[in-house]
């Protein structure tokens, strides 16, 4: 074995190569403040892994990029890549702040560090780019609405809006053309860059030797390996048994897929952009590029410009108390806003959890119309329940209506349906590739499908349905089951004024009792 | 750049740091390689699903005589879902027995084809010749044509397991 490397250090002179990383002569006092730039490293490098080996199952295009990700997601060990990728993110960002906010206390951008600096910055810069295109690529709800937040905020761009919101879209609207612009990006342009970046910041560092503590001790320099380097791995082991454990659960599970029509989807970003997420609701009509461009830019600038106003040759953060004092009100400024911008969730925002009634409608009309004889265990396609259609709403629409819109000749045509029961069979098939169907009381199954059919055009219940007539969520507190089965039978009987027509003709009595019953219900 | 300070004499301790740092970077490279080593074999096992087929009713068949049904079965192909048409050949008794073979040569993989005055399957590319139950009787094919799990409903309804 050691005529093996004796052989290969003769060949190749790789001792050497080693000597220069590992022995870089260290200031004495050198410790724990100065292993935050390793920690970094290290989770730079799992995210380039983990992203690397996620490419393997991932689809870039809208209509697959969704079931790609749930696929890696049942995949014991995709879990758990993406988990590491999710988390790593995160850890990156808080990481990277933990880094500068050293760099800044130490004053180690001071001369003839700036431009090790200057290449830092456009390091954070590059990862937020990071992570803005890749929360897009699993194409769920979340991603797809974060997007269009963010293009939107970039048409804010003084002078040239439209012209950059043009170039982040790639076509006409948020689509096919947006996500494998962003994928490329995430995946091609980005890396090569943060790799390159990297590699300068690394040089420059090595170059000028690290800045050490902020008043220079006695003592000959010591070198990296093995006692600083045994810092750097310990501080590296426990980063990564933390992102482990948070990993090992998987990173959070998917929203619905990205769906353009859905007007009561309210996104809401990744914790690190909250701050500004925040800050935008400060800043109100065309105030908004304050607080979108300007501000941002101020801070930006500020850390840029931080060497050469921080001139002086002190390095002790104490002696330089007004720069410090800035830096601190800034970082408690951007801590308020996230922490304000986390408490502000919006308060009806999570999933339901029963169905509605439309979509219980759907389901009875979806076994009425056939629907079940293809889509069966034993059918052609795929069970309607089940979770698999991850299909948008307008092929859903489209494929209800239309019998040659997907492989003809291969289902029987439908029956004549109306466009209300075609809403309501798609909006069961969108519920029920994602929710098991709980199961619902009989007299429920009766009346959904006339609730889905007759009284979604004009009434809401629960949020669900139109607002020409009153919202009948909570109709039990008003009237009384007789009163309301005489009214749907003719409303003219019970109020001769009454716009709505009379159903007495269209319903049984007993779809009328039933429909009266549940509404007095309601209270 | 400064000097570069020779390494010391290896002490104890310096023995002790090395340990460490070579254990700890083996540890978490060889995690990240179980996991991705893991990640990237896992997906084999998701990526065909059998499931029962309706490959018509009785009345399409005749009794005792190979029939070939073109299927088209929807193949879970990891994300993806494909539709693959595939050709299976029923055999009924004309009672309440059904086989079903498919219709691959066991030799290259081309589509045999039931010759009904023969009664003989025969392969198209290289004259592999099977029976009416599949047995190779001439050529190349090492393998009776593979069987394929089918049942008879009540409704005289027949399913095929692909």
């Amino acid at each position: 074995m050691k005529r093996l490397f004796e052989w290969l250090h003769a060949r190749t002179g790789y001792r050497g190569a080693v000597h220069v990383m590992l022995d870089e002569p260290l200031p004495p006092g050198t410790g724990w403040f100065f292993t935050l730039g390793s920690v970094l490293l290290a989770l730079l490098a799992i995210q380039l892994l983990t992203g690397a080996f996620l490419t393997l199952y991932y689809a870039a295009t809208p209509d697959h990029a969704y079931d790609s990700v749930r696929f890696i997601n049942s995949l014991g060990a995709g879990r758990i890549v993406r988990g590491l990728h999710h988390y790593g993110a995160s850890f990156i960002i808080i990481a990277l702040v933990a880094h500068m906010l050293r760099v800044i206390a130490f004053g180690s951008y001071k001369p003839p560090r700036e431009v090790t600096w200057l290449s830092g910055l456009v390091l954070l810069a590059l990862i937020l780019a990071f992570s803005l295109t890749g929360y897009l690529l699993p194409w769920d709800q979340r991603a797809y609405w974060a997007t269009v937040v963010t293009i939107n905020i970039s048409k804010l761009t003084p002078g040239a809006g439209e012209i950059v919101a043009g170039i982040l879209r790639g076509g006409s609207t948020i689509g096919a053309l947006t996500l494998t612009r962003w994928y490329g990006t995430h995946v091609i342009f980005l890396p090569a860059a943060l790799v390159l970046l990297i590699v300068a910041h690394l040089f420059l560092m090595r170059r000028h030797g690290i800045s050490g503590p902020v008043r220079q001790r006695d003592g000959s320099p010591t070198a990296f390996f093995p006692s600083q380097a045994a810092r750097d791995t310990t501080m590296v082991l426990i980063v990564i048994i933390v992102l482990a454990a948070c990993a090992w659960r998987g990173a959070p599970p998917l929203e619905g897929p990205a769906d353009p029509t859905d007007a009561t989807y309210i996104p809401r970003p990744e914790w690190y952009f909250l701050g500004l997420f925040q800050l935008l609701k400060y800043f109100p009509g065309k105030w908004e590029v304050v607080g979108a461009m300007i501000v941002p830019g101020l801070v930006a600038a500020f850390l840029a410009l931080l060497p050469w106003l921080d001139r002086g040759p002190a390095r002790s953060p104490l002696q330089r108390r007004a720069i410090m004092s800035l830096v601190l009100v800034g970082f408690i400024g951007v801590a308020t806003l996230t922490s304000l911008g986390w408490r502000d969730k919006p308060s009806s925002g999570g999933s339901r959890d029963s169905w509605t009634l439309r979509e219980i409608g759907g389901r009875v009309y979806a076994q009425k119309l056939n629907c079940t004889k293809c889509h069966a265990e034993t059918g052609l396609a795929d069970p309607l329940e089940g979770g698999s259609s991850t299909r948008g709403p307008e092929w859903i629409a489209g494929h209800i209506v239309d019998p040659e819109m997907i492989a003809p000749g291969m289902r029987e045509p439908p029956a004549t349906i109306h466009e209300r029961e075609a809403a309501a069979v798609a909006a069961y098939a969108r519920r029920a590739a994602r929710d098991p169907y709980p199961g619902y009381p009989p007299n429920i199954e009766l009346i959904a499908p006339v609730w889905a059919r007759y009284c979604v055009g004009c009434h809401k219940i629960e949020g669900d349905g139109g607002t020409d007539g009153p919202d009948l969520t909570h109709e039990g507190t008003k009237h009384d089951a007789a009163t309301l089965r005489r009214w749907i039978e003719d409303p003219e009987q019970v109020d001769p004024d009454a716009d709505m027509p009379a159903f007495g003709d269209r319903l049984s009595g007993e779809q009328l009792d039933a429909i009266a019953q549940y509404l007095a219900s309601r209270k | 750049m400064a000097h570069i300070p020779e390494p010391p004499a290896p002490t104890g301790r310096r023995r002790a740091l090395v340990l460490f740092v070579n254990t700890v970077v083996a540890l978490i490279g060889g995690g990240l390689a179980a996991v991705l080593g893991a990640f990237t074999f896992g997906s084999r096992a998701s990526a065909s699903q059998v499931r029962w087929s309706r490959a018509g009713t009785t009345s399409d068949l005749k009794p005792d005589e190979p029939v070939a049904r073109v299927l088209s079965v929807s193949r879970v192909d990891g994300w993806y879902r494909a539709r693959a048409r595939e050709t299976v050949f029923l055999v009924w008794d004309g009672d309440k027995t059904i086989r079903a073979m498919s219709a691959t040569c066991t030799h290259l993989g081309c589509q045999v084809q039931w010759q009904s005055k023969e009664k003989k399957f025969r392969c198209p590319c290289h004259g592999g010749v099977y029976a009416a139950d599949g047995t190779v009787l001439e050529g190349p094919p090492p393998r009776p044509l593979q069987t394929i799990e089918a049942r008879l409903e009540s409704d005289s309804s027949v399913l095929v397991r692909l």
